[in-house]
């Protein structure tokens, strides 16, 4: 067994705090564990979730569930890395092996993960919880402190010892901040567009949120042979690459992109709806279901306040026009067939990622890189470790 | 009325071009000034006989690729009116028999009344030689290779009036039976590898749908030449001359994984011949037999053990598995906005008096498709 690793870690010790760069120790993994050396995480708006507290479970309810405090925690589950040591009994990937993060692990094993829904893995059930994913104790201390991983990955560490179910091997000669957006965004938004909405030739689509989720809602759709591919955000940069990434059309609010939505579909409105705000409010379904015509479908990607359990649906025209509301993580994909694949087409040239990254930057710069996202400068800022 | 029509009198004899009478619409039935028609090759099975025993008896009217202007109406008829455009479904749509009414209305139980070439609504004929005898309709009771005919309002859809009638009437057959084959039938996902065999009028349109589907890896098979250049310019990403170089090349197309979608699309169908591109595909690959094979060839050449141990599905489909009512405006709209290519697919077009150079050229191998364009006074 190899020695515990000490790095450095981007921590968050608070909602509403700043990244805080600190030395992590990593010990080494026990059986069915690797130890990833980080080359490339996104700056993905999951992990803002963390500082804004939409994802962080009130101090009363972890404390009613017999739970620990939520932080520290070390954020960051969009990456890319080498494999630099394996405990007994990993078959799947070897010392020097490029891997892409996989925030939700997937075992291959459970009933979700053998019947096709790797993305509803078993073993993800803890993925907000303290301690490693193969027996509950603790890999990783700052000065002796335990400190738990977002999603048992925590690609804001130089290093970090997960789960072999959290990485998927991937080919060595692909660059590896391409690898890091697969893991997460893009699959996420391409998967919401093609297998979730299920974008059919010649379907009208409507993409509410171009970030890194939405602008790959986008590409999905527009590869699926989406007729129409309505773009809205508020942002005009967004709006442009929007256009650069398949849209048809933009609008800067669901508002401006109703009447014009009716009018080009002649009343139908559109096929399939896919919502991907960086926030998700309730308020915001009541113009996400509208814009869907009858029997269309609405997508359900963003995330919302976790607390929050209201949202505007007018149920009467949900039942009359046969529309259904559907959720995902992932975009409903698989980990393990459908990161290879995404990457493949992008070697084909037949997915964009390279034009997704707007800004890189290093570990320390991490505030810098989320303070862009929140400007909406960014589609997706990414780190690149040293 | 008097008008001209090209007549099929005996198998494996030229079309005849003929004045023919054709009686006013009854009730039900629709008068419409044909503009222009598609040559397709199943009017050339007919001409064989491949199709001997599902079609009509002769003497018979081909033609069911068509579009053209409605000039009356029968009694009880809604859904179009003089003047209106409207392209030929070559199945009809009723819209009430259970396959139409469960979304499937390529089998319109009224289709079954097509292969008697007589009228749907009573059975009898509209269509007269100049002696009088009864003249059927050969292929979907439609009658396209004549500048007017008389339909049932089931196989007339409606479309606008600034479409080009020399394309649109692709969209009664060809277009949408292709593309429908690959977007609907083989159910093509983003990133699927696939492959088809036949570039004709309906493979070609099968790569064009495959593509907009997002398929990352188009295989066109033909063993012509131009037919494989033109499949290029449709969307495919590789060509092969034939299922054995294909099969040759799987390494390289598919990372010997096999196709994930199998798309047949030949001139005439071959139980041989299907029995090659099974290989093509690989695990859970569906293998879609669009192209018509012979109606008395009661063999194909699968071995059966792989349906069970791959999970290989073997899927006929007609029509592409498309809705008339829903697709032919559906796809004249993707045209219009520029995704679907149907300029391309016409190669040369003809009066009706061309019509048997027409299909010399196509069986030539020269022909992506040929049209028959019609002038009226």
């Amino acid at each position: 067994m190899g020695e515990s690793r000490k790095c450095r870690a981007a921590v968050l010790r608070a909602v509403g705090a700043q990244w805080q760069i600190e030395e992590l120790t990593v010990d080494p993994p026990v059986a069915g564990e690797v130890v990833v050396q980080w080359k490339v995480a996104g700056l993905c708006h999951s992990d803002e979730h963390f500082v804004t507290g939409d994802m962080v479970p009130p101090a009363e309810m972890l404390e009613a569930a017999g739970m620990p405090p939520f932080f520290p925690v070390i954020a960051g589950h969009e990456g890319s890395g080498i494999v630099v040591e394996v405990g007994p009994g990993v078959t799947s990937v070897a010392v020097g092996d490029h891997v892409s993060a996989s925030f939700i692990p997937s075992c291959g094993r459970c009933r979700y993960c053998s019947s096709g829904r790797q993305n509803l893995c078993d073993a993800g059930a803890g993925a907000m919880q303290n301690g490693q994913i193969v027996d509950g104790t603790t890999r990783h201390w700052l000065n002796g402190e335990p400190v738990k991983l977002m999603a048992k990955v925590g690609t804001f560490a130089e290093y970090t010892c997960v789960s072999e179910a959290s990485v998927i091997k991937v080919d060595a000669d692909l660059p590896l901040d391409a690898v890091a957006l697969v893991s997460c965004g893009v699959a996420t938004g391409w998967g919401s567009a093609t297998k979730r909405a299920d974008v059919r030739p010649g379907d009208t689509v409507v993409v509410v949120g171009i970030g890194g989720i939405g602008i790959n809602a986008v590409q999905g759709a527009a590869m699926a042979g989406a007729k129409r591919v309505i773009a809205v955000d508020p942002v005009e940069f967004k709006r442009e690459k929007a256009m650069e990434m398949g849209a048809t059309h933009t609008f800067a609010s669901m508002e401006e992109a109703f009447p014009v939505v009716a009018e080009l579909t002649w009343g139908q409105m559109a096929d399939k709806v896919i919502m991907t705000p960086g926030v998700l409010y309730g308020d915001m379904m009541q113009l996400g279901t509208a814009l869907a015509g009858k029997g269309g479908t609405i997508v359900v990607t963003a995330i919302a306040p976790i607390t929050q359990t209201e949202s505007s649906v007018n149920l009467f025209e949900l039942a009359m026009y046969n529309k259904e509301i559907k959720g995902t993580i992932f975009g409903s994909l698989n980990p393990r067939s459908d990161i290879p694949n995404l990457l493949g087409l992008y070697r084909e040239g037949q997915l964009k990622l390279d034009e997704l990254i707007t800004r890189r930057y290093t570990l320390d710069q991490i505030n810098e890189g989320y303070e862009a996202m929140r400007q909406g400068e960014n589609i997706r800022g990414v780190i690149v470790y040293e | 009325m008097k008008t001209k029509a090209a007549i099929l009198r005996a198998r494996n004899t030229p079309w005849s071009v003929e004045e023919i009478e054709l009686d006013p619409p009854k009730a039900g039935e629709v008068l419409v000034k044909i503009v222009a028609s598609g040559m397709c090759h199943s009017d050339e099975h007919l001409m064989t006989g491949d199709l001997e025993g599902a079609t009509a008896p002769l003497p018979t009217i081909g033609g069911h690729e068509g579009a053209g202007v409605v000039l009356e109406v029968g009694p009880g008829v809604f859904s179009v009116a003089p003047g209106d455009h409207v392209v030929f479904g070559f199945v009809p749509a009723c819209g009430r028999c259970p396959s139409s009414a469960s979304g499937h209305s390529n089998l319109c139980d009224l289709g079954a009344i097509t292969a008697t070439g007589l009228q749907l609504s009573d059975g009898t004929s509209r269509h007269h030689d100049k002696d009088g005898n009864d003249l059927t309709l050969a292929i979907g009771a439609l009658g396209t290779f004549a500048h007017h005919t008389v339909v049932h309002e089931a196989s007339c859809i409606k479309i606008d009036k600034d479409l080009p009638l020399d394309k649109a009437c692709l969209l009664g057959c060809g277009v949408v039976t292709g593309w429908g084959s690959a977007v609907y039938a083989a159910d093509v996902q983003p990133g699927d590898m696939v492959a088809v065999v036949g570039c004709g009028g309906i493979g070609s349109n099968a790569i064009q749908g495959a593509k907009m589907a997002g398929a990352s890896v188009i295989a066109a098979i033909d063993p012509v030449e131009f037919k494989r250049e033109k499949a290029m310019e449709f969307g495919a990403t590789h060509t092969h001359a034939s299922i054995q170089d294909a099969m040759a090349a799987l390494g390289d197309t598919t990372w010997s994984r096999g196709f994930d979608k199998v798309i047949m699309t030949c001139g005439v169908g071959n139980g041989d011949v299907l029995g090659e591109a099974f290989w093509l595909g690989g695990k859970r690959s569906k293998i879609v037999v669009t192209n018509i094979h012979p109606v008395g060839e009661a063999s194909i050449a699968i071995p059966a053990v792989f349906l069970t141990v791959f999970e290989k599905q073997l899927i006929g489909s007609l029509f592409g598995s498309g809705n008339p009512r829903k697709d032919i405006p559906r796809l004249l709209e993707l045209y219009t906005q520029g995704q679907l290519d149907l300029d391309g697919l016409v190669t040369r077009t003809y009066p009706l008096e061309g019509i048997n150079d027409g299909y010399a050229a196509m069986n030539a191998g020269e022909n992506i498709r040929g049209v028959l364009v019609y002038e009226h006074d």
